[in-house]
């Protein structure tokens, strides 16, 4: 009886906190096809926390006052109090996003492997440091992921790049810092405590699509983690998950048609109720016969579903009419600037990194370039060359500015210069490196396939001369150098000769210790 | 310390023991230094009859053993199934197409470029020049690069065939192959690296330019279009050689640029998987065992000649000798061994050209099983299996099995040399001075040392090692390729002898009789014993050296040279020397080029080409090696340079 009673209390305790307000949920899945035949599919899932404002990093060493959430995930909640992070963004990626097939993500968090930014108050002196330890550990114990690898080797402060996309508090020095670990992959183990946060889990809503299985084998998929204070609102949170899904490859033949049971073989059988808006947002292909399984009277380009009111089970289909799918005969450029990154050169001891900037537009374009190289390879500055299209000239008037911090105490080299892309063309900048000669005991203990470079990120900066708004960042593919190695399968060989040697200067250095010299008059000798 | 040892030999009786013992070592010394010739000798012998057992069966052992455990060969059921087989006849029918109106590079290449496309495979094509003096050629690459799900693009295998078949016949089947694996391959999300198919024109000259091209590797004389699309590092490489009609047997390739050798386990693996997976047997080269007759020279009388152990020895030494080829002239046996030069372990493998019972499906379960092997390697082929020779498809040989053979040669003319040596550095006197008698009985003559003068024999070695250097530069010349094929073909040992003689008859015209004599009690060591002596102990060097670089140059310098170097002596008569000299010159200077008929002119493309250093080495080393020996016949017995 009482148990009831208290269950009654706590539900209207839940009911009353819905109905004061303080946080709402809203959750949506865009699924745009795709150049290529391939589907692109986004889900978000954003938690907003009303009138919060971020934790103070002066407040650290004073209790925090406690914090109720109903929807809000909790785990990271009490992570982002903690170390009083006021703007976060993980992401986990793998696979390498096309860019010329398949243009700009909604989420331009795009690099492949794991990345993490934040903006934190700067608070006593140690403080800030000891925070970002702190933060980066609690973060990967809660996804499972290897991000306590982004210490002091993987993190930089870049100085134009990653700027805070929601706002600061006033009045407290904020700084920036940025990690990238190019190895990290994304798998099942980061899924299942990612889905933990969401209010209604996998069970219902759109969450219920998330297929582990399904979701893994996409071309190229990835989850983020976005945590911002905007001060009208509040803090949001919004947990993202984006893939490129090839329904030719799932379904072994040459038509693209898919549908939800198809794609993620699931389909979507309960609203979530906690939810205050659940769309299902597709954008429709321009300029061709297809048919879909629900139709709607919206106009185009996008067909928006209400999923707490359409009819359940949902699985939603779209099929061509089209025997097979034409791939383009000639290769795609969706976006305006494309970036190409490659390294040249065998050698074990040096290399050359080179960076194509294609810029498709009329005008030019001001933009930021980040490089940053971990220490293994040291680049030259003086051999840095900036030549356009395929004119040999050096071009280094088209830098306007160069943040450039050498690599020390194993720290990243930071390389972030600022560039104006000449319209219609094609800038090449190169530089030469060397790789660095590691201790046997720096080298890692597993397989050896080489060290991961993370991708270069390419910045577009306002301007004010520009008629097109500013286009989101674009991230390189990575790159794997190869250091001097030995051969490490081989102590065998190494424990003979090591043995060989040591016996031999051990028998000789034996030997003439304990002989005795003598000094012989031999009578009648040839040799004289 | 000095005091200890006075006290301990107070006197004559407790030193008995000590110089018995200098004495024996005395004794065992002058043994040695006797019976050196009849070491020498059996150094030789041992040599040379290693070189000979290395096909026998005996040495060797058959072995399946893959060493990287992340190969897995032929652990993957294959899926490449009749429908592919029915893409690649359509793909060969556009591309017989293409060969039969007689399509330009650049034609071709766009249409294999299209036809990667409509596969959904991003495809660009790649043009070349070579400038090269000799033969400027022009070209076509196309490639296609299928980015791995899931990937981050970081690794990479390649998938290569050249239009050009290894016996010279267009590569069709091989291109309609590729071009029906990209689409099948595209189908399973299992890749691990991205797979690059590159379609190369002509035979070697385009992937020379697509790898340059990949690893921005600068190279004056070629002219070649950067590439647009790229992938990561690449580990692995296989080229498909299918010029036939159907198969019978899967043949290996593996040679590559200057002696470098793939993997073992690469061909060790290939070879389980041919075996296994679709019943292929796998041959070394394109030698059928059934042609083995026509190898077996024909005076060897029939009763030797039909029994199975010649079989046997000749199928092995068959395969050895085109082995030894290849790495002596330091060729590529297909486009495989371009790999090579940027660790890159590849081979190539060829369809042998037979009625049946083999075709595109057993083709294609082998490649896609192979492919799977090569996708699951966590890091590069690295253990060291760099090291051995290929008998018999199930029988290779280990570095240790072979390599004693050319360097006991070598160890048998560095004894030689240090022999030498010691003779220029005695003489044996008349002994007038000394009336010392001693417990032998009285002797009349003794050991002196005389002076060693080290520095003409140096000044003779460089000299010749100049000139071929000289040599080289001038075949190398833009001038000497327009001459007619025939004197480049014999060049540069015509001009190359002639300057050489040139400057030893002006050497030889320094009489030393004529100059003043420095007042010597025993005149200086004669100049064709330290001669000889830094010649022999040089070539050793270079046996030794090569050996472990590139194991057949150093067996081919082991045989050509050793015995030639080693019998070299002057004698008085100019008849005699003559007689040597032109010896020296038809025998071995153009034995090189004979044993293998191939004009200069090739090598020395090659070198421009693809960096051979085969014409360089010979020029630079061997050459001056053969003029040393051809100087130590010339000179006087007693010429000194006091």
């Amino acid at each position: 009886m009482i148990r009831g009673w208290i269950g009654t209390g706590l539900w209207l305790l839940c009911l009353s906190q819905l109905a004061l307000g303080g946080e709402t949920f809203d959750e949506q899945l865009r699924i745009r096809p795709l150049q290529d035949g391939r589907l692109y599919t986004h889900f978000t899932f954003k938690t907003l926390l009303e009138n919060a404002s971020p934790r103070l990093p002066n407040m650290i060493n004073t209790e925090d006052e406690p914090q109720h959430y109903t929807l809000f995930p909790l785990a990271l909640g009490q992570i982002i109090r903690e170390y009083a992070v006021t703007e976060l963004h993980l992401s986990l990626n793998a696979g390498k996003w096309n860019y010329g097939s398949w243009g700009y993500p909604d989420d331009p968090n795009v690099g492949t492997g794991a990345e993490l930014w934040v903006w934190m108050g700067e608070g006593e002196e140690g403080s800030f440091d000891a925070r970002w330890q702190g933060l980066r550990n609690a973060l990967a114990g809660l996804f499972c992921a290897s991000l306590g690898e982004l210490d002091d080797r993987r993190t930089t402060t870049p100085t134009v790049a990653f700027q805070p996309d929601g706002d600061l508090p006033k009045g407290t020095p904020h700084r920036l810092i940025y990690a990238f670990h190019p190895s990290e992959n994304v798998c099942t183990e980061n899924l299942t405590p990612f889905i933990k946060l969401l209010p209604c889990k996998s069970r219902s809503g759109i969450a219920s699509l998330l297929n582990p299985h399904r979701l893994f084998d996409a071309d190229w998929h990835g989850l983020s983690v976005r945590v911002l204070w905007k001060a009208d609102q509040g803090v949001e949170v919004t947990l993202g998950v984006q893939a490129v899904f090839d329904p030719m490859r799932l379904k072994g033949e040459s038509k693209r048609d898919w549908s939800f049971s198809r794609i993620f073989e699931k389909t979507i059988n309960n609203a979530c109720p906690v939810a205050r808006q659940s769309d299902i947002i597709l954008d429709l292909p321009a300029s061709e016969n297809y048919s879909i399984s629900h139709p709607t009277d919206l106009l185009e380009p996008s067909m928006v579903y209400d999923v707490n009111t359409i009819d359940k089970p949902l699985d939603l289909s779209l099929s061509f009419e089209e025997n097979h799918f034409t791939y383009p005969d000639t290769p795609l450029s969706e976006t305006p600037l494309a970036i190409m990154r490659s390294q040249a050169g065998t050698s074990q001891t040096k290399g050359h990194l080179h960076v194509a900037f294609t810029n498709s537009l009329e005008e030019p374009q001001r933009v930021a370039y980040l490089e940053m190289p971990p220490w293994i390879i040291k680049p030259y500055l003086h051999t840095l060359t900036i030549t356009v299209n395929d004119d040999p000239a050096r071009r280094n008037d088209l830098i306007e500015h160069l943040t450039y911090i050498p690599t020390k105490d194993e720290r990243p080299t930071l390389f972030e210069p600022i560039l104006i892309l000449p319209p219609q063309s094609t800038v090449h900048l190169s530089f030469d490196f060397d790789k660095t000669f590691l201790r046997y005991t720096q080298h890692p203990p597993d397989a050896h396939r080489g060290w991961d470079i993370p991708p270069a990120v390419l910045i577009p900066l306002s301007s004010n001369t520009s008629t097109i708004p500013t286009l989101p960042r674009m991230y390189s593919n990575n790159i794997l150098v190869d250091l001097p190695t030995p051969d490490f399968s081989m102590p065998y060989n190494v424990i003979i000769m090591t043995c060989t040697l040591l016996a031999m200067f051990f028998g000789n250095i034996f030997n003439l210790l304990t002989r005795e010299v003598v000094a012989i008059n031999i009578v009648g000798s040839d040799y004289q | 310390m000095l005091a200890r040892i006075l006290r301990r030999n107070p006197g004559g009786d407790p030193n008995a023991s000590a110089v018995r013992k200098h004495r024996m070592r005395q004794k065992l010394s002058a043994r040695i230094y006797n019976g050196l010739p009849w070491i020498r000798l059996l150094l030789f012998l041992i040599g040379y009859t290693w070189l000979l057992l290395l096909p026998s069966q005996y040495l060797g052992t058959a072995e399946w053993r893959v060493d990287e455990n992340a190969l897995q060969p032929g652990q993957t059921a294959t899926q490449y199934n009749w429908a592919e087989v029915h893409a690649a006849d359509r793909y060969l029918d556009r591309v017989e197409e293409l060969y039969h109106r007689n399509a330009s590079s650049s034609e071709r290449a766009d249409a294999i470029k299209f036809m990667f496309l409509e596969q959904g495979i991003p495809a660009a094509t790649q043009s070349y020049t070579f400038t090269s003096g000799l033969r400027p050629s022009h070209g076509v690459n196309t490639y296609a690069v299928l980015s791995a799900p899931r990937s981050s693009g970081t690794e990479a295998m390649v998938i290569a065939a050249s239009w050009e078949s290894l016996n010279g016949s267009p590569n069709l089947r091989g291109i309609s192959f590729i071009l029906s694996l990209t689409g099948f391959v595209k189908k399973y999300s299992l890749w691990s690296k991205d797979v690059v198919f590159v379609i190369s024109d002509g035979h070697m000259e385009g992937m020379q330019a697509w790898l340059g091209a990949y690893h921005g590797k600068f190279q004056s004389n070629v002219d070649y279009e950067p590439l647009n699309l790229r992938s990561g590092v690449i580990w692995t490489a296989l080229a498909i050689d299918y010029p036939g009609h159907s198969f019978s047997h899967m043949g290996i390739f593996y040679e590559g640029l200057n002696g470098r050798l793939p993997n073992e386990d690469l061909l060790r693996s290939f070879n389980i998987i041919s075996n296994h997976v679709a019943g292929a047997p796998v041959v070394v080269y394109d030698h059928l065992d059934e042609h083995i007759g026509s190898f077996i020279p024909s005076w060897i009388p029939d009763s030797i000649r039909n029994k199975p152990e010649t079989r046997d020895y000749a199928i092995r030494a068959r395969n050895i000798l085109r082995h030894l080829k290849y790495q002596t002239l330091g060729r590529a046996s297909g486009i495989h061994g371009l790999f090579h030069q940027f660790r890159i372990d590849s081979i190539t493998i060829f369809a042998v050209p037979a009625t049946g019972p083999h075709g595109f499906h057993s083709l294609g379960r082998i490649v896609e099983s192979t492919m799977r092997t090569m996708n699951n390697l966590l890091e590069r082929l690295h253990a060291s299996f760099f090291f051995f020779i290929w008998k018999d498809p199930n029988n290779v040989l280990k570095i240790g099995e072979f390599l004693p053979s050319a360097v006991l040669v070598g160890v048998a003319l560095m004894f030689g040399g240090l022999r030498l040596w010691v003779d220029a550095g005695w003489v044996e006197v008349a002994d007038i001075s000394s009336e010392k008698s001693n417990d032998s009985g009285s002797k009349s003559t003794s050991w002196k040392t005389r002076v060693r003068n080290v520095i003409p024999p140096l000044a003779i070695m460089v000299t010749t090692h100049v000139l071929g250097a000289v040599a080289f530069w001038l075949a190398n010349s833009k001038w000497w390729i327009q001459l007619p094929t025939t004197a480049t073909s014999y060049l540069p040992i015509l001009p190359f002898s002639l300057i050489t003689f040139g400057c030893l008859s002006a050497l030889l015209a320094f009489d030393p009789l004529n100059r003043p004599k420095r007042n010597l009690q025993i005149s200086p060591s004669p100049l064709y014993l330290l001669l000889k002596s830094f010649t022999l102990c040089l070539t050793s060097t270079v046996i030794s050296v090569t050996s472990v670089l590139n194991f057949s140059l150093a067996a081919f310098i082991a045989v050509t040279l050793a015995i030639p170097l080693s019998i070299a002596t002057p004698t008085k008569s100019l008849t005699f020397k003559m007689v040597k000299v032109m010896a020296y010159h038809i025998v071995l200077l153009p034995l090189w080029w004979i044993l293998f008929f191939r004009p200069m002119s090739q090598s020395i493309l090659e070198w421009q080409v693809l960096g051979v250093w085969y014409a360089p080495f010979m020029c630079i080393v061997y050459l001056p090696l053969v003029l040393q020996a051809m100087v130590v016949c010339m000179l006087d017995p007693e010429f000194v340079y006091a």
